[in-house]
C-alpha cells in the first residue's frame, strides 16, 4: 500500500495528539493560557497542513488497498473545505471556550479529530472505511456537544445525540451487512455492478437501511428530530461545526456512494430520494417559521438546505454534482459567517432569543451586517454566494428532468426569506433595552471579514471556485449512466 | 427481472421479520408461563448483587468507578485485537506489524493522559 498518499491525514492525527500533549504539559492552574496556546496550535497546525497538502498532493493521486481509500481530487477538494472550516471554527471558539468550556485542550483536540473523521470520510471508497470514519466524526461531536460548562441543555443535547446517533449507526451497519451478504464486497465500485445485475429485495432493504443511517447524520426529514435540540444545546461554535463540517462530510460520502455504487441503478432509488428531498425542504422551511431561538432557527434552516443539496444527488448528472460541491462551499462560508456573527452577538448579550437581537445593528454594526449578508445568502439573494449556488443547483436539477422538485425548492426559498428577514428586522428596526455599543474583538472582526469576503466572492465571481470544483468532480466521469 | 426468484426473495424477508418477532414473543411467553414467582425484598432491589443498596436513594455516592471501567475496556479491546494479530503478523505484509505498534502506542498515550490528569487517584 502506498502510504505516502495519506501524509496529510497522518499529520492531522498527529496534530490532535500534539494538542493533548501540550495540554498535559502546561500547568493545570493556567486555564486561560492553556486555552489560547492549544487553540493557536490547532488553528496554525491545520493551516500548515492545508498549505502542505496544496503543494504535496499536487498530481499525487491514487488508491489505497482494494478501493479502500481513494486519495483523488474529489477527496482533496473536501480536504481543503474541512480544514478551512476547522480553522474558522477554532478561531470562533477561542473567546467562547475561555469563559464557557472547562477543558480547552480536549476541546481543540476533539475538534481536530472530528476534522480528521470528515477528511477520511471524503476519501472512503468502501462501506466499512466510511463507517469507521463516520464514527470517528460522530464520537468527537458527541463529546463536543456536551462540553458547555454546567449547562443542562448541553448534557441533554449530547444524550439525545448519542442515542439517536447509535440508532443510526446500527441501522447503517445492518444495511452494510445486508449489502455485503449477497454481494461479498464492501467497496462502492464493486457494489455498483452487483446492484445492477442482482437487485434483490435483500439488497434493496440493505440499501435503504444504509441510506436511512446516512439520513440521520444528514438530518433528512423523517430522521431530523435530533437536530433542533442538539443545535440549541451545544456550545455555539460546536453548533457551527456540526452544521457545516458534519453535514458536508456526510454529503461527501453520499455523493460518492450514490455516484460510484448507485449510478447504474439510478432509476430504482431516484424517486424515493426525490420524495425525501422534497419533504426535507418543506418541513425544514415550514417548521423554521415559528422559531424564537436563533440556534433552533438555524437548525431548521440547515435542514432545508440539506433538502436543496439532496436534489443535486437525485439528479445525478455531472452538472448537478458540480452544483452540489459549489453549493456546499458557498454554504460553508455562509453558515460559518452567520454563526460567527451569532456568537459575537450572543456571547456579549447572553441572549439566544431572536427578540434579544433587537437594536443590535446600532450596537455592533459590523457583526449585524455580516449576519444579514449571511442570512440573505442562505435565502438566495443576488450578490451573495447563496444566489449563485442555488441557481446552479436548481438549473442542474431542472435539466435532469425534476421540474416538480425545483418548484418545491423555489417555493421553499421564497418562504425562507420571511424568517431570515424577521431576524434582520429585529436587528435594524427593533430598539435595544441597553444602547451601549458592543465591543467586537480584533480576532472576531478579522474572522468575520474573511468569511464575509468568501460569501461575496462566490456570489459575484464564482468562476474560479466552479472550475476548481469541476476538476474535483471529474473523477466521477467513468461511472455508468452519467 | 421480477420473476419467481424475486418474489421468493421478498418471502425470505417477510419470513425473517415474522420469525424475528415470533421468537421474541415466544421468549417472553415462555418466561411468563414457566418462571416461578416468589418475590422477596432482596429480589426487588434494582441490582441483585447480594448487597443491599445504601441507606437512601438520595444519598451521595461515588460515581468515579466508571472511569476505571472505561480504562479496563480499552485494554479489553486491545487484547481482542492482539490475539488474531499475533497469529498472522509474520505471514502478512510488514505494515501490519507497525500498524499494531501504532495502535498500542495510541492506547498507551491514552493511559498516560488519564494518569497525568489524575484519573487513577482515588480521592
Amino acid at each position: 500500500m502506498n502510504f505516502s498518499l495519506i501524509w496529510p491525514e497522518v499529520l492531522i492525527a498527529a496534530l490532535g495528539f500534539i494538542i493533548l500533549t501540550v495540554d498535559l504539559v502546561l500547568p493545570r492552574s493556567q486555564e486561560r493560557r492553556r486555552n489560547v496556546v492549544t487553540g493557536s496550535i490547532a488553528a496554525a497546525g491545520m493551516l500548515a497542513i492545508l498549505v502542505f497538502s496544496i503543494f504535496y498532493l499536487r498530481g499525487r493521486v491514487g488508491v489505497l488497498g482494494a478501493d479502500l481509500y481513494l486519495a483523488d481530487r474529489f477527496a482533496l477538494a473536501f480536504k481543503f473545505m474541512f480544514l478551512g472550516a476547522g480553522i474558522a471554527v477554532v478561531l470562533m471558539s477561542i473567546e467562547y471556550v475561555g469563559s464557557r468550556i472547562r477543558h480547552p485542550g480536549e476541546y481543540y483536540a476533539l475538534l481536530v479529530f472530528s476534522v480528521l473523521g470528515a477528511v477520511l470520510l471524503a476519501g472512503a471508497g468502501d462501506l466499512l472505511v466510511a463507517y469507521i470514519s463516520l464514527e470517528l466524526l460522530s464520537f468527537s461531536l458527541y463529546i463536543l456537544v456536551a462540553m458547555s460548562r454546567g449547562d443542562r441543555r448541553s448534557a441533554e443535547a449530547s444524550t439525545k445525540y448519542i442515542l439517536l446517533g447509535a440508532l443510526s449507526s446500527a441501522l447503517m451497519l445492518y444495511g452494510i451487512s445486508m449489502l455485503y451478504g449477497p454481494s461479498g464486497t464492501t467497496s462502492f465500485r464493486g457494489l455498483a455492478g452487483f446492484l445492477f445485475y442482482n437487485f434483490s429485495p435483500t439488497v434493496a432493504v440493505g440499501f435503504a437501511l444504509f441510506v436511512a443511517g446516512l439520513g440521520f447524520k444528514l438530518s433528512v426529514v423523517p430522521f431530523h428530530l435530533w437536530a433542533p435540540d442538539v443545535y440549541e444545546g451545544a456550545p455555539t461554535p460546536v453548533t457551527a461545526h456540526i452544521s457545516v463540517l458534519s453535514k458536508a462530510a456526510a454529503f461527501a460520502l453520499a455523493l460518492r456512494f450514490f455516484i460510484e455504487a448507485g449510478s447504474p441503478t439510478h432509476e430504482r432509488w431516484a424517486l424515493a430520494l426525490a420524495v425525501l428531498a422534497a419533504l426535507t425542504m418543506a418541513v425544514g422551511t415550514l417548521t423554521a417559521l415559528p422559531q424564537r431561538n436563533i440556534k433552533r432557527l438555524m437548525a431548521y434552516s440547515s435542514i432545508a438546505q440539506v433538502g436543496f443539496v439532496l436534489m443535486g444527488i437525485v439528479a445525478n448528472t455531472p452538472l448537478a454534482t458540480d452544483a452540489v460541491l459549489l453549493h456546499l462551499a458557498g454554504y460553508a462560508f455562509t453558515n460559518l459567517a452567520a454563526f460567527m456573527a451569532i456568537i459575537a452577538l450572543e456571547h456579549r448579550t447572553g441572549n439566544e432569543e431572536i427578540a434579544g437581537f433587537a437594536g443590535l445593528a446600532a450596537r455592533a454594526p459590523f457583526a449585524a451586517m455580516v449576519l444579514s449578508a449571511a442570512l440573505f445568502s442562505l435565502a438566495g439573494l443576488p450578490f451573495f454566494a447563496g444566489f449563485v449556488t442555488k441557481f446552479y443547483l436548481f438549473t442542474a436539477t431542472a435539466d435532469a428532468g425534476y421540474i416538480w422538485l425545483v418548484v418545491v425548492a423555489v417555493l421553499g426559498s421564497l418562504i425562507s426569506l420571511y424568517y431570515y428577514i424577521m431576524v434582520m428586522k429585529q436587528m435594524y428596526m427593533g430598539t435595544a433595552a441597553d444602547g451601549k455599543p458592543l465591543a467586537v474583538s480584533r480576532l472576531t472582526f478579522a474572522t468575520l471579514l474573511l468569511l464575509f469576503a468568501g460569501i461575496v466572492a462566490i456570489g459575484i465571481y464564482p468562476a474560479p471556485f466552479a472550475e476548481a470544483l469541476e476538476s474535483a468532480t471529474a473523477v466521477f466521469a467513468p461511472f455508468a449512466g452519467r | 427481472m421480477p420473476g419467481d426468484g424475486f418474489a421468493l426473495d421478498w418471502v425470505t424477508v417477510a419470513v425473517t421479520i415474522v420469525v424475528g418477532f415470533a421468537a421474541m414473543g415466544a421468549a417472553f411467553l415462555a418466561n411468563a408461563v414457566l418462571a416461578p414467582r416468589r418475590p422477596s425484598v432482596d429480589k426487588a432491589t434494582p441490582y441483585e448483587s447480594g448487597i443491599r443498596p445504601g441507606p437512601l436513594g438520595w444519598s451521595q455516592f461515588n460515581a468515579r468507578y466508571y472511569l476505571f471501567a472505561i480504562l479496563f475496556l480499552i485494554f479489553d479491546v486491545e487484547a481482542v485485537f492482539l490475539f488474531p494479530w499475533a497469529l498472522v503478523f509474520l505471514q502478512t505484509a510488514s505494515y501490519v506489524f507497525y500498524a499494531m505498534l501504532l495502535f498500542i502506542g495510541i492506547l498507551f498515550f491514552g493511559v498516560l493522559y488519564a494518569w497525568r490528569k489524575g484519573v487513577l487517584e482515588w480521592r
